[in-house]
C-alpha cells in the first residue's frame, strides 16, 4: 500500500468516525433532552409561517358569511371543514410545537369577529384539540398527531354553536322554526349524521394537508 | 390635541366593537321591521364616519347575495314576507358588520394592539395575516398563469388541482415565509421582552366617541320604540 493510499484510507476512517459520533449525539439528543422538551420556544420564522398559512385559511374560508344564515345544522363546519383542517395541518407539520394551532386561531379570530362572531370560539376549540393531542401524542413529532388535532379542530365548534343557537335564537322568541333547523330539529339522527360527516370532511382535509406537507418535506422545503 | 383632530379611520378596537354591535343586534332583532331601520341608520352612520368606501363595496354584495337568499326564504316560507325580511336583515347585519372591519388598516391594528401590550408574536402574526391577502392573491394568479402556460389542464380536476396548483402554491408560500422571516430578523425584530416604541400612536378622538355613542343610541332607540 502506497503512502497516498494509506492517507486516503485514514481520511475515510476519520470521516466515518466523525459521522458516527455526530449520529450518536443526534440520537442521544432525540431520545433524551429533545424528546423530554415538549414546550419549545417560538421563533420569528415559526410565527411568520403560521400567519401566512392562516391567511390561506382565512381567504379560503371567506364563504363563511354566506353559510351562517343557511338554517341547516353544521352547514358552516361542512362548508369550511376542508380549509380549516388542511392548512392548519400544514402549519402544524412545519412548526411542530405545541400551541401552533392555538396561535393560528388567535391570528384568524379578529377576522372571524366580522364574519360571524360566535366562530371566535374556535380559540377554545383549538385549545381543547391541542390539549387532547398533547395528552395522547405528547407533542407533534408524529404526523398523525397533527392530523388528529386538525380533525378535531372544526368539529369541536359543533357543540359550541349548538349551545349558541339554542340560547341566542330563543331570545327572539319567534325563531323556533329556524332554531329547530339550526340545531338539527332535535333529531338525534340528523345531529349524529352531520357530526360524522363533518369529522369525515375534516379528516380528509387533514390527511391531504399531511400528504402535502410530506411531499414538501421530501422536496426539502419543510425543514 | 389629538382628541379633537379630524381623522378618516376609526379607532381599530372601536371598529371591532361596532361590528359586534351591528351583527349581534341584527341577528337578534332580525324578524322586526325596526331592525331594518336600525341597519339603514347604521349604514348612513358608517358612511358619515369614514367607512363610505367599504359601505359601497359591501352594498352590491348584499344586494346580490342577500337578494337571492331573501327570495329563497320568501318562497320557502310560503310567500311569507316576515321570513324574507328576517333573511334580508340577517344578511344586512352580516355585510354591514364587515364594513368597519374592512376600514381597519393592518398597521393601525398592530399599533393599537402594541399600545395595549399584546405579545409581539400575536401582533406580528395578525399584521402578516391581515396584510398578506394581496400577496396571496398575486401568488394564486401567478400559479394559475403558470398552469395555463404549461397547458396543465382544468383546475376543477382534483388531481390537476393538487399537483399543478396546490403544491406549487404551498411551496411558494414556504419560500415567501422564509424570506419574510429573514427580512424581519434582519430589521432587528425580536419576540422577547425587549422595549419598543410605537411612533404613530392610535388615539381615541371625538369622532370615535360620537360614532360608538350614536350606534349604541340607535340600538337603545330600536329596542325602546
Amino acid at each position: 500500500m502506497t503512502p497516498r493510499e494509506k492517507a486516503i484510507l485514514e481520511l475515510v476512517r476519520l470521516s466515518e468516525e466523525e459521522q458516527r459520533i455526530a449520529d450518536e449525539a443526534e440520537k442521544h439528543g432525540e431520545s433524551g433532552k429533545g424528546k423530554r422538551k415538549v414546550f419549545q420556544k417560538y421563533m420569528i420564522k415559526n410565527i411568520v409561517f403560521l400567519a401566512i398559512i392562516t391567511c390561506c385559511t382565512l381567504v379560503t374560508g371567506a364563504i363563511m358569511p354566506l353559510l351562517v344564515n343557511v338554517p341547516l345544522f353544521g352547514i358552516i363546519q361542512l362548508g369550511l371543514g376542508i380549509q380549516f383542517s388542511l392548512f392548519p395541518v400544514i402549519g402544524m407539520m412545519k412548526v411542530r410545537k405545541p400551541f401552533a394551532l392555538l396561535l393560528q386561531s388567535l391570528f384568524i379570530s379578529v377576522f372571524l369577529v366580522f364574519m360571524f362572531p360566535p366562530m371566535v370560539l374556535l380559540i377554545a376549540c383549538a385549545l381543547v384539540a391541542e390539549l387532547l393531542t398533547l395528552l395522547i401524542f405528547r407533542g407533534y413529532k408524529n404526523d398523525w398527531a397533527c392530523v388528529f388535532a386538525g380533525t378535531l379542530y372544526m368539529p369541536l365548534t359543533l357543540p359550541l354553536l349548538y349551545m349558541y343557537y339554542n340560547v341566542f335564537y330563543t331570545v327572539s322568541g319567534e325563531e323556533k322554526a329556524a332554531v329547530s333547523m339550526f340545531i338539527g330539529g332535535g333529531n338525534a339522527g340528523v345531529i349524529i349524521g352531520i357530526t360524522i360527516a363533518v369529522i369525515a370532511v375534516c379528516f380528509v382535509g387533514s390527511v391531504i394537508g399531511m400528504v402535502i406537507a410530506r411531499e414538501l418535506k421530501k422536496a426539502g422545503k419543510l425543514k | 390635541m389629538a382628541f379633537f383632530r379630524y381623522k378618516r379611520n376609526l379607532y381599530p378596537l372601536i371598529a371591532i366593537a361596532s361590528a359586534l354591535i351591528i351583527m349581534v343586534f341584527g341577528l337578534v332583532m332580525a324578524r322586526t321591521v325596526v331592525c331594518s331601520y336600525f341597519l339603514a341608520g347604521a349604514f348612513v352612520w358608517l358612511f358619515i364616519f369614514g367607512c363610505w368606501k367599504q359601505c359601497l363595496k359591501a352594498l352590491p354584495l348584499f344586494i346580490t347575495v342577500g337578494g337571492i337568499f331573501t327570495l329563497i326564504a320568501y318562497y320557502a316560507a310560503n310567500n311569507n314576507l316576515f321570513a324574507a325580511l328576517a333573511m334580508a336583515n340577517r344578511f344586512g347585519a352580516v355585510f354591514l358588520a364587515i364594513a368597519p372591519g374592512m376600514s381597519i388598516q393592518a398597521v393601525a391594528m398592530t399599533r393599537n394592539l402594541s399600545q395595549l401590550h399584546t405579545p409581539r408574536a400575536i401582533t406580528l402574526g395578525m399584521l402578516i395575516t391581515m396584510s398578506f391577502v394581496p400577496v396571496l392573491r398575486g401568488e394564486i394568479k401567478r400559479v394559475r398563469e403558470a398552469m395555463k402556460t404549461r397547458g396543465a389542464g382544468s383546475i376543477l380536476n382534483p388531481k390537476i388541482f393538487y399537483r399543478a396548483f396546490l403544491i406549487p402554491l404551498v411551496t411558494r408560500l414556504v419560500d415567501i415565509s422564509d424570506t419574510l422571516s429573514l427580512s424581519i430578523e434582519t430589521r432587528g425584530f425580536t419576540l422577547g421582552k425587549s422595549k419598543y416604541t410605537v411612533y404613530k400612536r392610535e388615539v381615541i378622538n371625538y369622532m370615535d366617541v360620537a360614532y360608538i355613542l350614536g350606534l349604541i343610541a340607535g340600538v337603545v332607540l330600536a329596542v325602546v320604540l
